[in-house]
């Protein structure tokens, strides 16, 4: 494939990704009205309208920050997949870098467009799967899932997921990933109420990382110009 | 017929599950447009299939946990919308909250079966979608501007050498930071500041993983058991969740 016919390929992603965003749109606002009408009741906009500006408002900005954020690490398949299917930052981010990892794609190349889509695809559909096994085994289930002495693993499930995700990334990267642990782990003690903002605080401690880092890009930039021009001065002498 | 009965009767089944097939069927025609793409711009098709065997391992356990939310929510919602609210769209750690905001908003005092009538719940449901389909509906409008902007920028950088991987990493980086800080603030201050009362669990979780992915990473690059790559995560995060049930005995 050349660079034509990917690109002919990345617009049909665009397509497609819009045509099924929009027809998931319809589909999820128009299902309570359709459950209405099976029910007998239909939804009361003015409590909907009241409890939009009152609640929806906070999940609106995250949806920005989300959108800002998320987008440029799952490219266009991967983020038109993973806002239709959520569970961004629990699953699919984590696992669209792990994928984009594992294969050494750089971001913006073809590459990564490719296996972001095909690693979000694969891990939705793992989920709607075993949410649909689950379901239909929810009798026989339930007493495993809900068992007490289980409990712990489940509500860990994420913690577990971020400390492997975080030795495979502090490891090689401890310069820049010094300052915003510890200074994240000071505003969490000093202001404890914050741990139900932690989605929010990752743009802080997000900004922090990235500015450290293209400090260290660069001092580097900047080592790598002054070797160069070294050389080329050494070269002239001779 | 009561609610929960109504909640969890067979049109509603037929309702949430045709959504969801609907989403699984777009998920499939993107994963072979995907493949297919990647083989013909001469990726490895080993390499493909990994990607493939890694992210459908990495989230099993995150699903069984998702599982959960919708067992969670379905004492006072029924089963088939939660299942479709978490299937579809959904976040496990919004879910909860907004479905109690949103009872709370047509005049229930809890989120709770004994409280909820048919226009409760389509109420709810209403809210619920409103609240949550903006990333959808953003990525509709500026999903493809968005990212030309960012490819023009992408281009211009690396014919400067690139920052944009270093940029995502450290955003990543930055994001689990929050997390573990959120951790360890709960640890020492949840119950009170510096008390040193909350809960430790989700930090030993984090430290086993932690230290199981070394294992695996360990293996993996020195040991050259390159196979073991595809299961990193789901066996580290295995050992940490195990860990968590251990420790919850002693503690």
């Amino acid at each position: 494939m050349n660079n034509e016919s990917f690109e002919k390929y990345n617009a049909g992603t665009h397509i497609l990704g819009r045509i099924f965003s929009v027809i998931t749109l319809v589909l999820l606002v128009g299902a309570p009205f359709l459950i209405g009408l099976f029910l007998g009741a239909m939804p009361d906009l003015s409590a909907v309208g009241k409890g939009f500006l009152s609640v929806g408002i906070i999940w609106f900005v995250s949806s920005i920050v989300e959108f800002l954020v998320y987008t440029p690490m799952l490219g266009a398949g991967g983020g038109y997949l993973a806002f239709i299917t959520g569970n961004l930052i629990n699953m699919k981010i984590p696992c669209a870098i792990n994928a984009r990892d594992q294969v050494g794609a750089k971001s913006g190349t073809p590459e990564n467009e490719i296996i972001s889509t095909l690693s979000i695809a694969t891990s939705s559909l793992v989920t709607i799967l075993v949410l649909a096994l689950g379901v239909l085994l929810l009798v026989p289930l339930q007493p495993v899932l809900q068992s007490e002495v289980l409990q712990p693993a489940f509500e860990n499930v994420v913690p577990a997921l971020f400390g492997a995700m975080a030795y495979k990334y502090f490891r090689g990267n401890l310069k820049i990933a010094a300052a915003p642990l510890v200074l994240m782990s000071l505003l969490f003690i000093l202001v404890p109420s914050l741990t139900g903002s932690t989605s929010f605080m990752i743009i802080p401690s997000g900004g922090l990382a990235i500015g450290i880092a293209f400090l260290f890009y660069r001092q580097k930039a900047k080592a790598l110009a002054q070797e160069t021009d070294l050389h080329t001065k050494a070269g002239d002498k001779s | 017929m009561n609610i929960l009965s109504l909640l969890n009767s067979i049109p509603l089944y037929g309702i949430c599950g045709g959504i969801i097939a609907f989403v699984a069927v777009v998920c499939v025609i993107f994963l072979i447009r995907a493949y297919r793409a990647g083989v013909a711009i001469g990726m490895d098709q080993t390499r493909l299939k990994q990607v493939i065997l890694s992210s459908a391992t990495f989230s099993v356990l995150p699903s069984v946990g998702i599982l959960l939310g919708v067992i969670a929510l379905s004492g006072s919602l029924g089963t088939p919308w939660p299942w479709l609210r978490l299937s579809v769209i959904g976040a496990l750690h919004y879910e909860t909250q907004v479905a109690q905001a949103a009872a709370e908003q047509v005049g229930m005092t809890s989120l709770s079966a004994r409280e909820m009538t048919p226009q409760n719940f389509v109420t709810i449901a209403l809210l619920m979608s409103i609240c949550i389909i903006w990333g959808m509906a953003l990525s509709v409008i500026f999903n493809k501007s968005y990212l030309k902007k960012l490819q023009k920028n992408t281009r211009k950088e690396s014919s400067q050498g690139g920052f944009g991987d270093q940029a995502m990493s450290a955003m990543f980086i930055g994001l689990v930071s929050a997390y573990i800080g959120s951790y360890i603030g709960g640890f020492v201050s949840g119950n009170g500041l510096f008390t040193f009362s909350g809960s430790i669990l989700p930090l030993i979780v984090v430290a086993v993983s932690g230290l199981a992915m070394a294992l695996c990473l360990y293996l993996s690059e020195k040991k050259k058991k390159v196979w073991i790559d595809s299961f990193s995560i789901a066996g580290s995060m295995l050992l940490g969740m195990a860990a968590a049930v251990i420790a919850n005995l002693y503690l």
